[in-house]
């Protein structure tokens, strides 16, 4: 091999020297020719690259990449049965480019037609609801701020069907752009407890401000390459931050009986010229929340229509106001617990009673003086009697009492600026407070807090934390932020059987007995009728009239409380008697309680 | 190649077959032809390989542009389907609410009665008093608002020859009701 290759080049040697010279002149000129285009595409490069390189990546990043939101979910509040109160959808706004609203061709039956900016806002406005001449409108002012003006908006927040009927006309000026959207398809069901987003998106009230943290969703972005006609280029590099879903909110409300409680709460509310209203049922066995009812209601979906600003909120949850006589049960309950008294221990009950401290307790009509049992002074509703039963405790046992009731504390509900009420410490009450807090003046409550005192009651004297909220379910299926369940013992369960038992001949024995009465079932449930603040540190001419009470009595399983404020027309315990009777009725027959087969106890309610 | 050691043991090997080789000889034809027609068919390989390859590649990138195409027009169906599924089911809760139903049940007569009278099987006891529904919220605009249903027409209120394919499912007959159900005869 290596004696050919040599042969070889011997041969090659000796065909090249008369050609010599002229060889080396075009190697040269080759070069040269080969170094200039080489110094061309140099500085073209140059050129590209540095020179104007942040003017063409620009306009390249322009013609061929695509930047889209991608838009995470705002997760769902859905009541027990997975029912929606509030959910995400998607909405579009229809947008255009005024300085490109000219007339344009459009073939209609094989023929050219040219469409003006007149006919085609007449296209537009007969989709999306509004005249011609508004869109003109808008077209003008666009033009008038702007002369180059490029963006208006048509209309906002259309649903998918306006979209696709402008989309349809095809004209080349309008666009589109999604506009994700908050929608409560129960309209004003619970409306007060969800609350309700601004136009932006941004929380207002409700659970919706509450529960955000596990709500609100993280919009993600993809950017890829397309081609003139909008394809996306196959193999274009493709970056992109994935979007996070909001997590969903379960409660432990039940959509369809909050429904029945607003509308029988509503029915009342108006016929008795309520200011307000609310009611609660409320689960004895576990704390939740089955229903919160709240007069007026808001509907989130139009939040406009609310004109009245504190009517957009849960009073059920704010408004702390001074619960009045249905407040007598728990101080009955702490006296009998405390063994300071037994149902049949007796007291006088005078018309005006003056303790020795300096109170002035009178009742609320003229009688002589009675010989009464605790079951009596409940029946009477007796101040005076109250009073001499509760003075058997010291202020600070009933403090103490009190305060193991959740009295002065928010519930756990978790709500946002939910009120604790007013419970003034120990110290700093005087005479009279300390006499009007046995009978629930001078102090404070939500109509949750009421409710769960009658929880207490009820449960044997076990007090479970008020519940709204069952978690927030993740993506996966997990449950995040549970609440925790453990109930704390109030009362002894002797002390919450005989309260119970009073309750319960005042269920029977009230005045109202014609009003609250459900046939088949034994209730215990007592009325209260207060006199509200008048904001000046005074009491108006208004009352709180409210019902508190649960069912089964033998086998207690539901509380309902219901407190109408100011009813005009009616202002007392018979106003708010009928709806715990509608109310209780519904909810038993909803649930499937059984009805009481043992009869009720009869207790002396004199001596 | 120039290694000594492997000519020497080559030359060692070949005795033996000496005869054998010497059989092997014949005539062969001029160099030319033979030397030329190889480079030929090299040169057409690699061209038509080429060629090959160039028209693989044009096909299969045709074949990816077509598939981003078809790709795209599905992804905007399957866009427009999802919208249509969204917009059918945020109707189909919107008429499941609470509002909507009992606006439709009292629109047929129906009347809600929240006095529920038991029979105890055990011994036949009646607990409650059976009485007539009052219709308590008959009549009664909805006072729990849904603004999402606003221009929606009950099913009772439909024309009578409207078919059921539409949005809504159409009643036919709506029954006659009397002023408050009659109270029922048995004994």
């Amino acid at each position: 091999m290596s004696v050919r290759n040599s042969s070889a080049r011997q041969t090659g040697a000796r065909t090249n020297p008369t050609n010599s010279r002229s060889s080396r002149r075009r190697t040269f000129f080759t070069i040269v020719v080969l170094f200039a285009v080489i110094g061309v595409f140099l500085v073209r490069l140059v050129d590209i690259q540095v020179v104007q390189a942040d003017s063409l990546t620009a306009d390249s990043v322009g013609n061929r990449s695509v930047g889209q939101v991608v838009y995470g979910s705002r997760g769902e509040v859905v009541d027990a049965n997975g029912v929606v109160l509030a959910g995400t959808v998607m909405r579009y706004n229809i947008t255009m480019s005024p300085v490109n609203a000219t007339p344009f061709k459009r073939t209609v039956d094989g023929k050219k037609v040219v469409i003006s900016v007149a006919e085609a806002a007449a296209e537009i406005g007969a989709a999306t609801g509004q005249t011609g001449d508004a869109i003109l409108l808008t077209i003008g002012a666009a033009l008038e701020a702007n002369a180059k003006a490029n963006f208006a908006y048509i209309a906002q927040k259309v649903d998918v069907d306006v979209l696709r009927a402008v989309q349809e006309l095809h004209i080349p000026w309008t666009y589109s752009e999604n506009s994700p959207s908050r929608v409560y398809p129960n309209g004003a069901v619970a409306g007060n407890m969800l609350g309700y987003l601004s136009g932006e998106g941004v929380p207002q009230a409700g659970l919706e401000s509450g529960q955000d943290t596990c709500l609100a969703s993280t919009n993600g972005s993809e950017t890829y390459e397309k081609g003139a006609d909008g394809v996306r280029i196959p193999g274009s590099s493709v970056t992109s931050t994935e979007a996070v879903d909001g997590g969903d909110v379960i409660t432990t409300i039940d959509s369809d009986l909050n429904w029945f409680v607003q509308q029988t709460l509503a029915a009342r509310a108006q016929e008795t010229g309520a200011a307000w209203a609310t009611a609660v049922v409320q689960d004895v066995k576990t704390g939740k929340l089955l229903a919160v009812a709240d007069y007026p209601s808001v509907d989130p979906n139009n939040v406009g229509g609310t004109k009245n600003p504190e009517d957009r909120g849960s009073r059920a949850f704010t408004q702390s106001f001074e619960p009045g006589s249905t407040f007598k049960a728990l101080t009955m309950a702490s006296v009998l617990d405390a063994g300071a008294a037994t149902l049949e221990t007796g007291i006088v009950a005078p018309y005006r009673y003056l303790p020795a401290n300096g109170a002035n307790i009178n009742d609320s009509h003229a009688h002589p003086d009675q010989h009464m049992t605790l079951t009596g002074v409940l029946i009477d509703s007796s101040n005076t009697g109250m009073s001499k039963f509760g003075e058997k405790l010291t202020d600070q046992q009933r403090y103490d009492y009190m305060k193991a009731f959740g009295v002065g504390t928010p519930t756990e509900t978790g709500f946002p600026r939910e009120d604790g009420g007013i419970l003034h410490p120990v110290d700093e009450w005087d005479n009279q407070t300390s006499y009007a807090t046995m009978f629930g003046q001078g102090l404070t409550t939500t109509a949750l807090q009421v409710a769960s005192i009658y929880q207490t009651i009820a449960n044997d004297g076990v007090r479970m934390p008020v519940q709204l909220v069952e978690g927030c379910r993740q993506a996966d299926g997990t449950m995040a932020n549970v609440p925790d369940q453990v109930g704390t013992r109030v009362l002894s369960e002797k002390a919450a059987q005989d309260t119970s038992d009073v309750l319960e001949m005042v269920y029977q024995k009230s005045w109202v007995q014609s009003k609250w009465n459900i046939p088949g079932y034994r209730v215990a449930a007592k009325t209260g009728t207060a006199q509200m603040p008048d904001g000046q540190g005074g009491y108006s001419n208004g009352y709180l009239v409210s019902v508190s009470g649960y069912a089964p009595a033998d086998d207690p399983q539901y509380v309902v409380s219901v407190s109408i404020a100011d009813p005009v027309k009616l202002n007392t315990s018979a106003a708010p008697a009928p709806v715990f009777q509608e109310i209780m009725s519904q909810v038993l027959k909803k649930y499937r309680a059984v009805p009481s087969g043992v009869t009720a106890p009869d207790l002396p309610s004199t001596w | 190649m120039s290694d000594n050691l492997a000519r020497v043991s080559l030359s060692i090997e070949r005795e033996p077959y000496e005869a054998p080789a010497r059989r092997g000889f014949r005539l062969v034809s001029a160099a030319p032809n033979r030397r030329t027609r190889p480079r030929i068919f090299y040169a057409l390989t690699a061209v038509a390989g080429m060629a090959a390859i160039i028209v693989a590649q044009l096909l299969l990138s045709v074949g990816i542009s077509q598939g981003a195409y078809e790709i795209s027009s599905l992804q905007s169906s399957q866009s427009e389907l999802g919208r249509t599924a969204a917009s059918v089911s945020e109707d189909l809760v919107r008429v499941s609410s609470p509002q909507s139903l009992a606006t439709n049940a009292e629109g047929l007569g129906m009347v809600s009665n929240s006095n529920p009278v038991y029979l105890r099987l055990s011994d036949g006891a009646v607990l409650g008093a059976p009485a007539s529904a009052s219709g308590s919220q008959a009549g009664a605009a909805s006072l729990v608002p849904n603004s999402l249903l606003a221009g929606s027409t009950p099913l009772s209120a439909l024309p009578e020859d409207t078919t059921g394919t539409g949005e809504t499912l159409a009643i036919t007959s709506a029954p006659v009701v009397p002023a408050g159900l009659a109270a029922p005869t048995t004994r």
